[in-house]
């Protein structure tokens, strides 16, 4: 500590330089260092910049560039014209985006709750089956690395209205069809089935690992002063799972607020004027889509921005707020 | 869902403000060779898959030896990977295709494509159909897309459903008996009740989109005005609601559910552009032989068709020019028909054997003595960048009256709000 005070008073030199210097070393050698360190840790450098370069190209650069488009009017050829705040502005009075970002929020509820349930459910079978585990571990992986697209052309026909197979088996159990891409409610239950298939043996996987870390002398101890199955699982397996509960919570809060290719592809196929509508009464409208109808499909690149960055505020507080509420249950315990 | 918001990002946001560096490397077209003022050794031409005939093209490059013609077909969003291009200012490729939903867009920047009346395009004018060719200029008259294909609309139907239900089921007779859409929502009403399953027309959103185009003006005027709330899209909404109320159109029937239910004989009519032909041979391949073509009632319109067009980086325009000219030649056109289902947008074409003979799918009808005079006779309608924007909030509403049974009223002034507002985003006054 005394090397490094007497170091700056000497020199005047700022505080992170001395800090530096003021490992040790012979007083001469001061200003050679930071050079030196350069010199020294060069090869680590540059084996980590790949990443930082390209994701200053291709992350950083169109981010900061999105910003400023948010405040422009651009048709994406022309002249951009400055306007300000209006695009956010606009924003606000638009009904549509508001009815996007509910969509968006509804999707995520009807999703992720019965998907981290299940997910969970399949990690403990996956946990205490003694057989094929591998099997199994891979076999609920594989929907999460399938196509989106391939997955959503393939639920579209099962849920098809009139021809598809869960009308069929309706039919067959003696009870009426079911409009599913025509009804509000059951279009937001067939994307979310879609995101529930994909996302479940992603999230077991994951749940798994974290009950490999508990103890089972837990288990054991619990046992012995007489807990069953359900006591158990509440009592042991849930709380100490916490940290990895709230781990899959934020990241299906992230990727479900991005839920796009779902209902673009689902509502898409063969209408080629009204591709991003989001279905009958724009009921699969996720706020993504509705950023892309306007971007790409109107021309209107700044608004879409707009939308882009109020999406990204929305994540951001929706993320802190689902942290908050797991976390203080981890606390409340 | 974490890879497709960025593949969106590198593709959109990311491909314009990097442009040159990112996808554009990928798309052949190579600027080393840059030279102006004529005789480039290289000429890079893009279309999409099915954009243009591929014997054709393949005969362009062999035909215009002078140079080195290199075409490429770009997949995915075609024009979205052109308006990155063309921003890089890099790689632009010297003749490229637009499709027909983007052609409004890009005449509002006109500046960035040559003119081709300054080539001598307007001498070839009387060659290709008028409308069309208004369609590819400017309000000033440049000429900036070149006409490839068109789709003039017309009544595809069922001949056995119709002659079930005692109805005129020959194409002569349906054209006279059904040329307006009152007589031929009475046509549905009968066909509804000697079959309860069937239904003359299959879309909502689809008739009034095809009626919309029957008329000379859509949803803004030459002068940027809204007029989306006035009486010719009113009237076009009117008459969809009435079919609607008389349960003459179909449930709504999306891509796979559309070919079983057609394939199940619920669906007798539909209309539908020249191309939609070849969908309804994929798609309902086991009704071949029952379906007829007849012109559509209250007239024809124009659903899709392309056009080519030379970037104003155009390294040698008067030879580029050649190529799209003999590219989209009468004869060239017809072998377009043959090959890629492309309808050509010459009169001269028409008469030509690739298209004057009888089809099989048609009960070997000569489709072409129903889509000739229509494609001659489609309506001039001034289309406007905003108006496929403007127009979505109507089509919505149509859909939620159909398929929910929404209040028409009130559709109907929410859709003119939800247009208007979208109108004032757009800059239309």
């Amino acid at each position: 500590m005394s090397a490094r005070t007497s170091a700056r008073a000497s020199t005047g030199m700022p505080g992170p330089a001395t800090a530096a210097t003021g490992r040790g070393g012979p007083p001469g050698a001061r200003h050679a260092r930071p050079k030196g360190a350069w010199r020294r840790y060069w090869p680590q450098y540059v084996s980590i910049s790949p990443f930082f370069l390209l994701f200053t190209v291709f992350m950083l650069v169109p981010v900061l560039f999105s910003l400023y488009l948010a405040f422009h009017k651009w048709n994406g050829l022309g002249e951009m014209e400055f306007v300000g705040p209006r695009n956010f502005e606009l924003l606000m009075q638009d009904e549509m985006f508001w009815q996007a970002l509910q969509n968006t929020f509804l999707i995520w509820f009807m999703s992720t709750i019965p998907m981290l349930f299940l997910a969970l459910v399949v990690a403990n079978m996956l946990n205490s089956a003694v057989r094929f585990t591998g099997f199994y571990r891979i076999a609920y992986f594989v929907p999460n690395v399938t196509s989106v697209v391939a997955v959503t052309i393939f639920f579209g026909s099962v849920f098809s209205t009139n021809f598809g197979l869960i009308n069929a088996i309706l039919q067959w159990l003696s009870a009426s069809p079911v409009p599913w891409l025509v009804n509000e409610w059951t279009i937001k239950i067939v994307i979310s089935a879609i995101i529930c298939w994909q996302w479940t043996g992603y999230n077991a996987i994951i749940y798994l690992a974290g009950l490999q870390a508990i103890p089972s002398e837990m288990y054991e101890a619990a046992r012995i002063d007489g807990a069953g199955p359900v006591q158990l699982f509440f009592r042991i397996t849930i709380p100490m799972l916490r940290p990895i509960i709230l781990f899959t919570v934020v990241v299906s809060t992230i990727n479900g607020m991005q839920t796009f290719t779902e209902p673009q592809v689902l509502f898409g196929i063969n209408s080629a004027n009204n591709a991003s509508s989001g279905g009958p009464g724009g009921a699969g409208l996720t706020a993504i889509l509705y950023f892309y109808r306007e971007a790409f499909n109107n021309n209107d690149y700044g608004y879409g921005a707009a939308i882009a960055w109020a999406v990204f505020v929305a994540i951001l507080l929706f993320t802190a707020i689902n942290w908050r509420i797991v976390q203080r249950r981890e606390r409340g315990l | 869902m974490e890879l497709s918001r960025r593949r969106l990002i590198q593709s959109g946001l990311l491909s314009i403000a990097a442009a040159g560096i990112g996808s554009t490397a990928a798309c052949g077209g190579s600027g080393s060779t840059a030279a102006s003022g004529g005789g480039a050794k290289e000429l890079t031409l893009w279309y999409w898959g099915g954009g243009l005939s591929d014997k054709v093209v393949a005969d362009a490059v062999k035909q215009f030896s002078q140079t080195t013609l290199k075409p490429s077909v770009i997949g995915g969003d075609f024009k979205q990977k052109l308006v990155a291009t063309m921003n890089g200012r890099k790689f632009v490729p010297d003749i490229t295709g637009i499709k027909g939903e983007n052609i409004a867009s890009m005449l509002a920047e006109s500046d960035r494509f040559i003119d081709l009346n300054t080539l001598g395009a307007d001498k070839l004018a009387s060659q290709y159909v008028e409308w069309k060719w208004k369609q590819g200029s400017t309000t000033d008259g440049k000429l900036i897309g070149f006409p490839i294909d068109i789709g003039p609309t017309a009544l595809f139907y069922r001949n056995d459903l119709f002659e079930k239900a005692g109805l005129p089921a020959d194409p002569a007779e349906v054209g006279t008996s059904m040329s307006t859409w009152d007589t031929f929502f009475e046509a549905g009403v009968k066909l509804k009740k000697a079959n309860p399953d069937a239904f003359i027309i299959d879309s909502a959103e689809g008739l009034f989109d095809k009626m919309v185009g029957q008329g000379t003006k859509r949803f803004i005027d030459e002068s940027n005005k809204f007029i989306g709330d006035q009486d010719h899209i009113r009237g076009a909404w009117d008459m969809v609601i009435k079919a609607n109320g008389l349960g003459i159109i179909a449930p709504k029937y999306d891509g796979p559910d559309w070919n079983a239910a057609a394939a199940q004989g619920k669906l007798a009519g539909t209309v539908g552009a020249a191309w939609f032909a070849l969908d309804l041979k994929n798609g309902v391949e086991a009704t071949s032989g029952k379906w007829r073509v007849a012109p559509m009632p209250g007239g024809p319109a124009n659903i899709g068709g392309s056009f080519l067009a030379l970037t104003r980086e155009c390294r040698d325009p008067q030879l580029a020019f050649q190529i799209v000219t003999w590219l989209l030649s009468a004869d060239n056109q017809a072998r377009g028909f043959t090959d890629a289902a492309l309808f050509p947008s010459t009169s001269a074409s028409y008469d030509m054997p690739a298209l004057t003979g009888g089809d099989p799918f048609f009960g070997d009808q000569k489709t072409i003595e129903v889509f000739g005079p229509a494609a001659k006779n489609i309506p001039i309608q001034y289309e406007a960048p905003a108006d496929a924007a403007v127009a979505q909030p109507f089509k919505d509403e149509i859909i939620n009256v159909w398929t929910k049974g929404k209040n028409a009223d009130t559709a109907w002034t929410d859709a003119v709000s939800s247009a208007k507002q979208i109108a004032g985003r757009q800059g239309v006054s």
